[in-house]
């Protein structure tokens, strides 16, 4: 049941183009739905000036053309948001529902057994764990619109590599610190990459460009690598 | 009427604008034109909009050929600029006829020139963009035999009189060298810095050679975050100075990636990501702590400058018939017919 309040904020100053907002609550899903929420707002009230709104887990980034509008006048814009937004309550939003194949170990995720030997695990564990949860994607990020999700129940957070991979394949699928997530492009990445997804995630003849959005949900499910091929060209699709 | 532009010498250059603004919502950066202003300037220089596609060349000689009569102009990093042979005056709009060609040559002290053209010229785009993402591999990227389509023909526009340039607009230049002096706003994580914050603004930097449109890299004394532990993924600004390791600071530019982990020290303002734009490998940076109120100032007082320009330009165009308007040469036609 999503919470009906708006979580308390307090915003910072980023530069003469930008603002952070984050929300400051005890409780974690309170925080990422007042963020999104406000996000959405932001998009959808067609204010001048404002380019847009980068949401995460606690914090939404606000830019805008200083030109056009303040940085005082987008914090008070915020403020009206905040206000909207907790008289409205939350609405439920349509959750879709996405079946990730993945190849682990080996070639394809070539820090399945440093994860392990860090967790106190067998590789296998690691698949079972990373394979049995059901995620929720809690915002895009980096690079390309990366599903950014609440990583595995490991016993420990996953460091990330002291020498960054400067390049890591479209399809990865890798986890760092308490996070997981799946890279829809190729590129440099310092994440511990511990399977990889035949599917396509990125689609530039599409908008927006993947195919799901935060909120949804995710499940990874190992595969073969000799089914790798079999399933490589489709593209990621919510089921049905 | 349209033509063609062949690129014949394309160094490094690409078609771009002032950059995807719906991108950073899809976790795609908002990249276009590094240096804003110069960008901005150069298709008002044209008659065309702020955000209309144009050529953004970087560090090295360029060189094309319309098929047809165009008016050009180059801003940016100072250069040597010549048109079937004549030199031609940077920061003006320029006559091309057809068969010219154009040479970019020497770009110095500054890195990138923008080279727009009226009318622009056609380019794919993405999120309502043309801006390159070299992430996604998306963009526009010149190379040799390239042909652009131009939008717009325009009749030559020249001085009789020795063909001296026709216009004198005189827009304030960005000013330029080898030791930049760039202003930045407090980030929202400056207090993680602790003491050692200071060091930004008493100490020069070195521009690394590993700087590009993501990021600039900058050698010298470094802050230290005194706070640890995790940092959740958030939202980081263009212009975000982050101490990501022990080697060097980190200045984000338009290309970053739209979240990242690391505490954000300070902010360059939009004027100082213009500077910062032109910033060479070896060059030397300053940074300079101002409010953000100052900073929203300096650069509305750059667009004001550039709304002015804009006034101008329609004037000249008007008068010489250049553009939608109909001008004295319809007139003249008008007149005889």
């Amino acid at each position: 049941m999503p919470a009906l309040s708006v979580a308390s904020t307090e915003t910072y100053e980023s530069g003469d183009s930008a603002l952070r907002v984050v929300a400051i609550s005890d409780e974690r899903e309170e925080n990422w739905l007042t963020v999104h929420r406000l996000a959405g707002w932001l998009e959808g009230c067609g204010a001048e000036g404002i380019h847009g709104a980068v949401p995460t887990y606690d914090s939404v980034l606000v830019e805008f053309d200083p030109y056009l509008v303040s940085a005082r006048q987008v914090r008070a814009f915020v403020q009206l948001g905040l206000r909207e937004l907790d008289a409205t309550g939350a609405s439920s939003t349509e959750q879709r529902e996405f079946d990730v194949p993945v190849v682990y170990g080996g070639e394809y995720g070539p820090d399945l057994e440093r994860v392990a030997e860090y967790q106190g695990l067998d590789p296998a564990d690691v698949i079972r764990l990373h394979s049995e949860k059901t995620y929720t994607i809690r915002c895009l990020g980096a690079p390309a619109g990366s599903p950014m999700m609440d990583g595995p129940a490991f016993p420990k957070p996953v460091p990330r590599l002291k020498d960054p991979r400067l390049s890591v394949p479209a399809g990865a699928v890798s986890v760092a610190g308490r996070q997981a997530v799946i890279a829809p492009a190729s590129a440099p990445g310092g994440w511990c990459v511990i399977g990889q997804t035949p599917l396509t995630v990125l689609n530039l003849r599409k908008e927006p460009l993947v195919p799901y959005k935060p909120g949804d949900i995710l499940r990874f499910r190992a595969i073969e690598a000799g089914d790798f091929a079999a399933y490589a060209g489709r593209e990621l699709e919510p089921r049905p | 009427m349209t033509g063609h532009i062949a690129i014949q010498q394309p160094g490094k250059s690409v078609v771009t604008d002032l950059g995807r603004f719906r991108g950073p919502r899809f976790g795609l950066p908002v990249n276009g034109a590094l240096d804003q202003y110069s960008a901005r300037a150069a298709n008002i220089l044209v008659g065309n909009a702020d955000n209309d596609p144009l050529v953004e060349i970087t560090a090295l000689d360029f060189r094309m050929r319309p098929d047809t009569d165009i008016l050009i102009s180059v801003t940016g990093a100072p250069l040597t600029l010549t048109v079937g042979g004549r030199p031609c005056s940077q920061w003006e709009p320029v006559s091309v006829s057809a068969g010219e060609t154009v040479t970019i040559r020497g770009i110095h002290t500054g890195l990138r020139a923008y080279l727009a053209i009226h009318g622009s010229v056609e380019a794919p785009t993405l999120l309502g963009s043309c801006a390159p993402d070299t992430v996604i591999g998306f963009g526009l990227q010149l190379s040799e035999g390239t042909s652009l389509s131009v939008r717009k023909s325009v009749h030559p526009v020249r001085q009789p009189y020795f063909d001296l340039p026709l216009f004198r607009l005189g827009l304030e230049r960005p000013g330029m060298g080898s030791a930049l002096l760039v202003d930045v706003t407090d980030g929202p994580d400056f207090a993680e810095f602790g003491d050692s914050a200071a060091l930004l603004f008493n100490s020069e930097y070195t521009v690394s050679g590993r700087s590009n449109h993501i990021g600039l890299r900058l050698g010298g004394q470094l802050p230290e975050r005194t706070s640890t532990g995790e940092v959740l993924s958030r939202g980081v600004p263009v212009g975000a100075v982050e101490v990501p390791s022990r080697e060097e600071l980190l200045v984000l530019h338009r290309g970053r990636g739209v979240t990242a982990g690391y505490p954000v020290l300070a902010v360059a303002t939009s004027t100082g990501l213009d500077i910062l734009a032109q910033a060479r490998p070896g060059d030397k940076v300053r940074f300079r702590r101002t409010t953000v109120a100052e900073a929203t100032s300096a650069h509305r007082r750059s667009r004001q400058q550039l709304e002015t320009l804009r006034e101008s330009v329609q004037t000249v165009f008007d008068l010489l018939g250049i553009g939608s308007r109909p001008g004295w040469q319809d007139l003249a036609a008008a007149a005889c017919g």
